[in-house]
């Protein structure tokens, strides 16, 4: 259960965000909207102004960004000079943890992972699966994705199975788009526009160029 | 552009009109066998061993430094880095002096457990390191400023500290800004003179026994204090300049931004 309720502020730009809700939840919101600015609160890069991050029922808000057990992975979210076995095992090393082999197996073939090789010398997609299975098997309390999907190839079939293998591990996701049509991949949507953010409509027929609703 | 590029062409010019006046002067008109002598060149010898010392542990100690002043804003910290190039240097030389002398308790504790600064290689290297450490932290610092975060914010959560992420993440891909921040600073180091001339004149060790460091034997044969004049001064100052000017343009020409 992922439970935030934040006002922060980054230059004029004034971030106000209520969310709750537990598995997939999706941010939906054009450029500038305050995106990765929340998500950026939430896992403790940026100072908040007041308010609460709960995650997982703790309450996380005055601690630092490596006690939270939040991943932000955005299309940057990757250790260059790693293999990719070692890159999907560093986090997890980190906590002195190692997925049997069959679980890294398992996740790797789920995700698509069938190459090798430094992760600064792969693709953007390939790095950004490196990624969010790096983050999975971390087993953090809530994995929080800046646009790491965007560009994906088949993007929706990835975030679906994505989204079942954190559940599987008890982990929430919230991941963020610019289209409100994802929304339908996930349990929750919220939308933010201009820093505000309320509950949205996975509505099919319209994507957030056509969407002026703000809460 | 144009009168911009002409007058900062010669503001350029003025700078380094000592350095071609000694090097004309010291490998032409001037020049003196005292000051290519194996004396100078054990000077020099020493000023480089020693100044690599000296950044070898600027590297260790100090990046740390470097990065949380750049992912943090310690405004106190960040200006006194600079307070110990912005005294005269001397002044670092007579602190060191009375940090280790026997008059002082911190003298007794290090003289006690054998810890000797003055005229020792140990007291050469920690002036070149309170000299040079500055440098290499302002050249540091923007190396890390201008990194892209994301890398770094990824693995703090996965769990990763500040000091993990430094040594684990960004270091290894800092060996760029590592090597020019090392020779911006080495080449600092070797032209240290003011803190040098008090605490380590000369070394009296193995394998530098009774040798000064190269800033040292320039002053001695200028000053009369050794064989050779006003010549030998600037031939040295000629050969030193030769050894210290390629590390201060390596230093420059190394790539110093971030891969990415």
């Amino acid at each position: 259960m992922i439970e935030v309720n934040v006002r922060a502020h980054v230059g004029d730009f004034r971030l106000s965000a209520v969310l709750e809700g537990e598995g997939v939840i999706c941010i939906a919101g054009r450029n500038g909207s305050g995106k990765s600015t929340l998500m950026r609160v939430m896992a403790g890069f940026l100072p908040l102004d007041e308010g609460y991050v709960k995650v997982g029922g703790a309450d996380v808000t005055r601690f630092p960004a490596e006690k939270r057990g939040m991943v932000l992975v955005n299309p940057s979210s990757f250790i260059p000079h790693l293999k990719v076995d070692s890159h999907i095992l560093w986090g997890a090393r980190l906590k002195h943890g190692r997925p049997s082999p069959a679980s890294l197996s398992k996740i790797k073939q789920e995700l698509g992972i069938d190459f090798e090789g430094k992760v600064g010398s792969l693709s953007r997609g390939m790095r950004q699966r490196v990624a969010l299975a790096t983050a999975l098997v971390a087993s953090p309390r809530a994995i929080l994705v800046d646009e790491a999907f965007l560009g994906l190839h088949e993007k929706e079939e990835f975030i679906v199975t994505y989204g079942k293998l954190v559940k599987e591990e008890g982990i929430d996701l919230l991941f963020s788009s610019q289209d409100q049509t994802d929304g339908r991949m996930s349990d929750h949507l919220f939308v933010i526009d201009a820093g505000s953010m309320g509950p949205g409509s996975p509505d099919k027929t319209r994507s957030l160029t056509e969407h002026s609703t703000t809460v | 552009m144009g009168w911009l590029r002409v007058i900062a062409l010669a503001a350029l010019i003025l700078l380094l009109i000592p350095i071609f006046v000694l090097l004309y002067y010291g490998l032409g008109p001037l020049r003196d066998s005292a000051g290519y002598s194996i004396l100078v060149f054990r000077s020099i010898e020493l000023s480089l061993v020693a100044s690599a010392l000296a950044v070898a542990v600027d590297v260790v100690v100090f990046t740390p430094l470097a990065y949380y002043l750049a992912r943090g804003s310690d405004r106190i910290a960040e200006s006194l880095v600079d307070i110990p190039i912005s005294v005269p240097h001397p002044i670092i030389g007579v602190a060191l002096l009375i940090l280790d002398s026997p008059i002082t308790p911190t003298g007794k504790i290090l003289l006690g457990l054998h810890i000797d600064f003055y005229n020792t290689i140990l007291g050469l290297v920690l002036a070149l390191v309170i000299m040079s450490a500055p440098i290499f932290v302002k050249s540091m610092q923007p190396y890390f400023e201008s990194r892209e975060s994301s890398t770094e914010e990824f693995a703090a959560g996965l769990g990763a500290s500040r000091i993990r992420t430094l040594f684990a993440v960004v270091l290894p891909e800092s060996f760029d800004g590592l090597t020019s921040a090392s020779l911006v600073s080495m080449s600092r180091a070797l032209s240290e003179f003011g803190s040098i001339s008090i605490i380590a004149y000369y070394v009296l060790q193995y394998p530098f026994y009774g040798v000064s460091p190269a800033s040292v034997t320039i002053y001695n044969f200028f000053s009369g204090n050794t064989a050779g004049g006003l010549n030998a001064a600037v031939t040295a100052s000629a050969a030193m300049i030769l050894v210290a000017i390629p590390i201060a343009l390596a230093g420059h020409f190394v790539r110093r931004r971030p891969r990415r």
